[in-house]
């Protein structure tokens, strides 16, 4: 066997040129996807911890009755008691904070204009324990302080709609829990830019305190979870969901996979944009592969008749070919995976950036995570290719009448 | 004399290239022949008079359009692929015109591969192509691949190829077609030896007319039909004899 490998081993550099220019073809595939699944990899992985990052957190905890039904009054569906309930998660294991929120909406009015608004309000401390910081464009970030005035961050688009910069005053139009209209007049601390142009004409952020007072409630919308890695998000969500269900109120625990419709989308699309990259590199090796194989089956056809005429088994020639395809396959994708992360590292370490995608307002860093699985799953790719590549060009070999084989020139 | 091949009124025929009218060219026609264990025979004939296509007859590489050849007594017709390819791999050893060595492969590894496909243990491969490699004079020469031999070292690796595996019959095709007079004198030389030494059975095309004198025996082709047998010559007996021969034995 060992021998009959040796054959193989040596017949793969019987002609070098073409043996390196089929290495070129499938390190360059393999160097291809690795570059592109790399590039994606850090595209998904970086939205998935700014997706985390921005707010989401690892778990948000929610009422089962948020899921039930829409809200009637303002925050009807909330979480009572929601101190207790924060007290409860943060017991748990992976816990690194547990953040207040509350979505709302309203009016926003600057006195000679008024506008919609949706509003998000946050306990700063804990959001910025989690590290849930706010982009602040101008000015800076809420006053955390109890008693202080009522402070509000608004979005870029916002700001530029309403004509308002930092320091000037706006009035918040909202809907209390009761049903009656409330308002309290809240000063600019800070522009924010979300990345998102359609957020940005529409986000205002004021804290807690502001927003219960202007509510006129003691719930909150959601908590919001922050654990200490991604990778726990699973083991933690195990362990608090039995937690929660001693507590009065039903709870539910969503993790950031459910919540992260946005993300979800992006990451299949770049999973498509992957399987068709691969599909193309399989089928570029597969044809180009089947015609150099077939011109190496012709140069030896006076050999392989020899071969048979000695009792050579057909199917051995055809494992032949196959492991001499496979073999050239393994080569190249070894080429490949190295091109790859040689290249990779030269573009990471060039700082390269991308121009903003449709939606963002913010150039993308063109960097290549370097992922085991990715190699392995393209090495797959062009090995398996190659292996079906060979078996036309392999039995057509072995089918060779020995005579005719013998006797060509 | 125990018989090793006979060939009964084989003829083969070959449709005309490119020819939509199906026409036939016969390249062998109603030939017989018996060669015996222990044979050292020659097949003389010019260029087209059916050498090639009589050897690769009995060496079971092609197919008779009508006749038998029967190997140890074994009728090859009613042999399947798979049993003709292990007739070839145990009984029939190769020795062809143009080396076909494998240009990848050592003197000793091109001389190993009939034992590969065998299946024999690696020591004994090991023992069995020296042994073949110093039976035609090459040991020193067994680290060298193809490219790096003479034409006439290649043909003895050849020749230790087709009797390493210690076959019952060699059969070699204008085996010194591509050497020269002296080489060609060492090899017929050679394999008479080894015929002489080990009992192998050996027949070989030539049309090299200088080298019959090293045979035993001689059988003229001519336009695909058998013209004379030496052995039969000398028995006083003519191509019809032959025949008649060859039917009368397979009768009995």
């Amino acid at each position: 066997m060992s021998k009959f490998l040796l054959l193989a081993f040596r017949n793969v550099f019987r002609n070098r040129r073409r043996t390196f220019m089929t290495l070129l073809m499938v390190g360059g595939g393999v160097t291809g996807l690795l570059m592109a699944g790399g590039f994606f990899a850090f595209m998904i992985s970086g939205l998935r911890e700014h997706t985390i990052q921005e707010g989401l957190g690892h778990l948000q905890i929610f009422t089962a009755e948020h899921f039930k039904r829409d809200e009637v009054r303002v925050l009807d569906t909330g979480i009572d008691n929601w101190r207790q309930v924060a007290a409860t998660v943060q017991a748990g294991s992976h816990v690194r904070g547990v953040a207040p929120r509350i979505d709302f909406y309203g009016m926003v009015s600057n006195g000679s204009k008024s506008s919609v608004f949706m509003g998000a309000a946050v306990d700063p401390v804990a959001e910025n324990s989690l590290g849930f910081t706010p982009r602040i464009a101008y000015g800076r970030d809420l006053d955390p302080r109890v008693g202080a005035d009522v402070e509000a961050l608004i979005g870029s688009g916002l700001a530029k709609s309403m004509n308002v910069k930092v320091g000037d005053g706006l009035t918040l139009l909202a809907v209390t829990s009761d049903g009656a209209l409330n308002g309290v007049d809240v000063q600019i601390a800070g522009i924010v830019k979300t990345g998102y142009d359609e957020m940005d004409a529409r986000y205002l952020r004021i804290t807690l305190a502001s927003a219960q007072r202007l509510l006129q409630s003691d719930r909150v919308t959601n908590l919001v979870v922050g654990l200490d890695s991604t990778a726990n998000t699973d083991a933690a969500a195990a362990a608090l969901a039995p937690r929660l269900e001693g507590l009065p109120q039903q709870m539910v625990l969503k993790k950031w996979i459910d919540l992260a419709t946005y993300y979800l989308q992006v990451r299949n699309m770049f999973v498509g944009i992957f399987i068709f990259l691969g599909i193309i590199v399989f089928f570029m090796v597969l044809m180009a592969s089947v015609n150099t194989l077939l011109m190496a089956m012709f140069e030896r056809t006076r050999e392989i008749g020899t071969m048979l005429a000695m009792g050579t088994p057909r199917l051995w020639i055809v494992a032949l070919f196959m492991l001499e395809a496979t073999l050239t396959g393994c080569l190249g994708a070894i080429a490949g995976v190295a091109g790859g992360n040689l290249l990779g590292a030269i573009v990471n370490a060039s700082g390269l950036h991308m121009p903003p995608p449709p939606g963002l307002t913010v150039p993308i860093a063109f960097h290549v995570l370097h992922i085991p699985a990715l190699m392995i799953a393209s090495s797959l790719i062009v090995v398996f290719s190659l292996a079906l590549a060979s078996i036309l060009p392999a039995i057509r070999a072995s089918r060779l009448q020995i005579a005719e084989a013998l006797a060509h020139v | 004399m125990n018989e090793i091949v006979r060939v009964e009124r084989v003829t083969r025929s070959f449709p005309l290239n490119h020819d939509r009218t199906r026409n036939l060219v016969s390249a062998l026609n109603d030939a017989s022949l018996r060669v015996e264990a222990g044979e050292f025979l020659a097949i003389a004939g010019p260029s087209g008079s059916g050498k090639t296509t009589l050897l690769n007859l009995i060496g079971c590489i092609d197919q008779p359009t009508s006749g038998r050849v029967l190997i140890e007594r074994v009728d090859t017709s009613e042999l399947s692929q798979t049993c003709l390819t292990d007739l070839r791999r145990k009984k029939i050893g190769f020795v062809f015109q143009t080396f076909n060595l494998i240009p990848v492969f050592t003197a000793a590894e091109n001389v190993e591969f009939p034992l590969l496909i065998a299946g024999v243990s690696s020591r004994e491969r090991s023992e069995r192509v020296a042994e073949a490699l110093d039976s035609v004079g090459l040991s020193a020469r067994a680290g060298h691949r193809p490219d790096l031999l003479s034409g006439g070292e290649r043909q003895r690796v050849a020749v230790a190829r087709a009797i390493v595996h210690r076959p019952a019959l060699v059969l070699a095709d204008e085996p010194t077609a591509n050497l020269d007079t002296h080489n060609a004198t060492q090899l017929i030389d050679l394999m008479h030896g080894l015929n002489r030494r080990f009992g192998l059975t050996f027949i070989f095309s030539t049309h090299d007319a200088r080298l019959l004198e090293h045979t035993d025996r001689i059988v003229r082709l001519c336009d695909g039909t058998i013209q004379s047998d030496s052995q039969f010559q000398s028995e006083g007996l003519n191509q019809g004899g032959i025949r008649e021969q060859v039917l009368a034995s397979s009768i009995s």
